[in-house]
């Protein structure tokens, strides 16, 4: 049996531009996490890094100059690398470490840094989260990936550009709230329908942005820290899975394959049916990529995530809040930051921290990220002591 | 290969390289079918529906249907001058999917899903496609 395995402490750094370091910054986030946790960085076991694009500061094998910074040079670490679902990853290899025994605490800190980069060079990198020869060689960008998502999907059931739309209003209005976010203004319909096209049916408000961030999270063995200091979340279930590669391999454009296999094993895991879950933070790197995402899970039937969006069921206030954070597409997407950050939220709603986007049930969440366009994906449902 | 190793060599071309060579320089598609009927264009050493070693290739005649499609206005980084153009996933009719990219659609309105494409050899990078022509939709 798995011991009690709980995320003790969290913390991230507002997305954006940074002016530190991917380094500086993941280590500042990391220590504010132990801080938070209540700990000592002496007591974390091991630490696992999510830093897919590193190599754009010229900088890899960063484990050991974060644990060096935190004054805990001898604990072990490694890079965990699953494209945007790096630090999910990660926290998944942290709480296989902990809950298997083999560590009471381990530390999972996800960063990324991208700005200093022109826009075509941090295209290019994100382009190789992709199946490079046979599918960014053939012209494809991610949003051109995902706007052929959202053009079969619109095919087949009929959603509306409004209904797209509705995602990037409800996330940025959720944004505007959040002080980690990347956007911090709402924005109106209007302004969605006006801005440009990027890859047809996207337009620039259907994307998330190019973020730097970071963020990190305590986990550890709850026998080991009987009197927490914070609320803990109680990791109900850590799942992850894949899927063909390739989209144009995979039988069918409308939903991810990954997503739907690991939500199945973590509703199974956690013992709780979908009904029981009061909000979640899913994989918005494009405003399709979260009704399409809430659809394979299970919350909604297919093609009516779009008109379940648009009548308000996933805003804050909402039946099934989805995303207060603001998402990937509002709060930013610092790529190996992301999974870690949608955690950061969770952890900050459970102990009340969240200020005016606080939701108002957080008896269970769920937190959803995926790789590149859906090879990889994770789950993590939490629950209360 | 050594006693613990396969006991067969794949069929698949062997490799990335030598697919991209074949359309790219020698006017040559290849596709890939596995027993269980799976159709693919992409390189690999198993079937990733049945997981089998028995991709057999065979010549692709790299006709078909437009299954989904985008117009990109920000391109790819091979494809900088490029813009705007189709991304475009293409139901073989061999069966099986392909993707690939078309210069001459610049516009939504100039493309459908259901429309039927062609391959074309091309100095650019990445498979080419062209619509067929009026006459031949029909």
């Amino acid at each position: 049996m798995p011991r009690e395995t709980w995320v003790l402490g969290a913390a991230s750094n507002r997305f954006g531009k940074m002016k530190e370091t991917g380094r500086e910054a993941a280590s500042r986030v990391a220590l504010e996490a132990i801080q938070t946790a209540g700990i000592e960085p002496k007591d974390i076991g091991y630490t696992f890094v999510a830093n897919a694009f590193g190599l754009a500061e010229r900088q890899a094998h960063v484990g050991p100059l974060i644990n060096t910074a935190l004054g805990i040079p001898e604990v072990p670490s490694c890079t965990i690398e699953s494209a945007c679902s790096s630090s999910s990853a990660a926290l998944h290899e942290a709480y296989v470490h902990v809950a298997g025994g083999f560590h009471d605490a381990a530390l999972v800190v996800g960063v990324e840094k991208l700005s200093h980069l022109d826009t075509l060079t941090a295209t290019s990198y994100f382009a190789i989260g992709a199946d490079y020869p046979f599918e960014s060689h053939n012209g494809a960008t991610f949003p051109g990936l995902y706007a052929t998502i959202a053009n079969a999907h619109m095919r087949r059931y009929g959603t509306q550009t409004e209904q797209l739309g509705a995602v990037a209003v409800k996330n940025h209005a959720n944004a505007a709230l959040n002080p980690h976010a990347h956007f911090q203004k709402p924005i109106t319909m209007e302004t969605y329908l006006g801005s440009p096209v990027i890859a047809s049916p996207l337009r620039l408000y259907d994307c998330c942005p190019f973020s730097d961030g970071a963020a990190a999270l305590v986990v550890v063995a709850a026998e080991k820290f009987p009197n927490p200091r914070t609320e803990p979340l109680v990791i109900r279930a850590s799942t992850r899975a894949g899927s063909i590669a390739d989209m144009h391999d995979r039988p069918e454009l409308t939903g991810l394959p990954a997503s739907q296999r690991a939500s199945h094993l973590a509703f199974q895991q956690a013992k709780v049916e979908r009904s029981q879950i009061d909000f979640m933070e899913v994989h918005d790197c494009f405003t399709i990529a979260e009704l399409v995402a809430l659809e394979d899970m299970g919350f909604f039937p297919r093609g009516e995530a779009g008109t379940a969006t648009a009548e308000g069921l996933t805003a804050r206030d909402g039946k099934l809040p989805v995303n207060p954070s603001g998402g990937l597409k509002a709060k930013g997407h610092p790529v190996s930051a992301t999974g870690a950050s949608q955690v950061v939220e969770i952890f900050e709603q459970f102990n009340q921290l969240a200020g005016k986007r606080q939701v108002p049930k957080t008896g269970l969440a769920l937190a959803h990220n995926v790789g590149a366009t859906g090879s990889s994906a994770s789950v993590h449902i939490f629950g209360r002591r | 290969m050594t006693a613990t190793g396969p006991s067969q060599e794949p069929s698949a071309a062997h490799t990335i390289q030598e697919y991209q060579h074949g359309y790219e320089e020698e006017r040559r598609l290849r596709g890939f079918r596995s027993g269980c009927g799976f159709v693919t264009a992409t390189w690999g050493l198993r079937c990733p529906q049945c997981g089998q070693l028995d991709l057999q290739e065979f010549p692709l005649s790299g006709k078909g249907r437009v299954t989904a499609f985008t117009v990109q206005t920000v391109p790819a980084d091979e494809f900088v001058n490029d813009a705007p153009y189709a991304y475009v996933l293409v139901e073989l009719d061999e069966g099986g999917r392909i993707s690939g990219w078309m210069p001459a659609v610049r516009a939504v309105e100039d493309l459908a899903i259901g429309d039927r494409v062609h391959w074309v050899a091309s100095y650019k990078p990445g498979v080419q496609f062209e619509k067929d022509s009026a006459a031949a939709q029909r």
